[in-house]
């Protein structure tokens, strides 16, 4: 059971307060972020037994990303931000322009660098579940399903790989970026408070999902990243 | 001197020349083989040590197709660790390798961590042959430290960035 809730909180100069992001997508936002940067940390360190916990954690956090995605609150659902062709190239093309309204969620570019950063987090992190170490000691949950050489090329795939999500990475940091720079839209403050200022006559409103459907997602990826960090030996 | 016979010593001198170029060869192998045939070697190592770990996980253990000889293959092969790394085949040697200049700068540390993993190699050996899973778990841990200990120092962190096929 969804819960719409019609947002009509007004500032002083008559603007409205609309709810954008709710706490699951911020938290997954924000969490995902830091993960990436402590598997990087870790990776680059030789860290392995902290990059696994950190690999495993944004494993966890990009499978309920995805789940969220389909039976999450209005903004978080790929159903309502994920456009065909046409729409990415009609939004692109007012992207030069100063004075566009924002769009309530994710607009249809953006929606590109949302599959992206999430597929390439989930192929790096595929990766390394099978990647081997080659002192044998932190190897991916998986490697006993390869060969020590394949093993090892994974490896290099799973360096490679990310980065091409760091590239990704940057390109997002740069449209936000763009945003406040060009369009005066600050894309940062509404991931933290879930809120943003729209004008009087703005429309916008979020349908949040209930909390027990967050915590059943939880449990079942929960099982499903303890599994993949067994290897599958039970 | 008929040209048959001619040709026949001339012959003769070529096989000669060419046997002894080959066994010279083969004597003083070149920084190129001698590099490759220690990644091969130091491969085939992590490859033993994996096949050690993959073998733990499963709920029966073949200690005598798997663990023993791969337990073998460590210990034997790391009798020979010290040796594959004679002065001049380091990045010097214009080869592909990533042995850091510090290992031959710092050889006697270098020494020390190659019999440290002689010494845990022989100790992977005895618990195997005991076939306790749980010691071996334990050494097979300690033998893959003593790999980094070397790797931390002795290897180019570019070994990451890098496919070593």
């Amino acid at each position: 059971m969804s819960v719409s809730e019609e947002i009509g909180e007004r500032t002083a100069g008559g603007a409205r307060i609309l709810r954008i992001w709710d706490m699951p997508t911020r938290a997954m936002h924000w969490l995902l972020a830091l993960s990436i940067a402590v598997c990087w940390w870790t990776g680059l360190h030789n860290q392995l037994e902290y990059h696994l916990y950190s690999g495993y954690a944004a494993l966890w956090i990009v499978l309920m990303r995805l789940y969220w995605g389909v039976v999450g609150s209005s903004t978080a659902r790929f159903v309502n931000f994920v456009r065909g062709p046409r729409a990415v190239i009609d939004y692109a093309r007012t992207l030069h322009r100063r004075s566009t309204p924002p769009v309530h969620g994710h607009n249809a570019l953006g929606a590109i660098s949302v599959l992206l950063m999430l597929g390439l987090v989930l192929a790096v992190i595929g990766l390394g579940l099978f990647a081997v170490d080659v002192d044998g000691l932190y190897s991916g949950p998986m490697s006993s399903y390869v060969s020590f050489r394949a093993g090892r090329h994974l490896s290099h795939l799973h360096y490679k790989w990310f980065n091409a999500l760091l590239a990704v990475i940057v390109l997002h940091l740069l449209a936000v970026v763009f945003y406040y720079v060009h369009k005066r839209h600050n894309l940062v403050f509404p991931m933290i408070s879930g809120r943003r200022t729209g004008a009087a006559d703005a429309d916008g409103d979020l349908r949040v999902a209930p909390f027990w459907r967050f915590a059943l997602g939880a449990v079942i990826v929960s099982g499903l990243v303890w599994m993949v960090t067994t290897g599958f030996y039970f | 001197m008929s040209s048959v016979s001619a040709f026949r010593r001339a012959a003769g001198a070529a096989l000669v020349l060419s046997l002894s170029t080959t066994l010279i060869v083969q004597a003083a192998p070149s920084n190129k083989d001698l590099i490759k045939s220690r990644q091969d070697k130091l491969r085939d190592m992590g490859g033993a040590l994996k096949a050690i770990d993959d073998e733990l996980k499963k709920r029966t253990i073949d200690w005598d197709n798997v663990i023993l000889p791969n337990a073998d293959t460590l210990q034997s092969r790391s009798g020979f660790l010290l040796g594959w790394f004679p002065k001049g085949s380091g990045p010097e040697s214009g080869v592909k390798t990533y042995a850091l200049p510090a290992l031959w700068q710092k050889g006697d540390d270098f020494t020390k961590l190659g019999k440290a993993m002689m010494a845990e190699t022989a100790k992977l050996n005895q618990v195997a042959a005991a076939k306790d899973g749980a010691a071996l778990k334990a050494q097979a841990f300690i033998v893959g430290k003593a790999c980094k200990a070397c790797h931390d120092n002795y290897r180019s962190p570019d070994y990451e960035k890098e496919n070593d096929d």
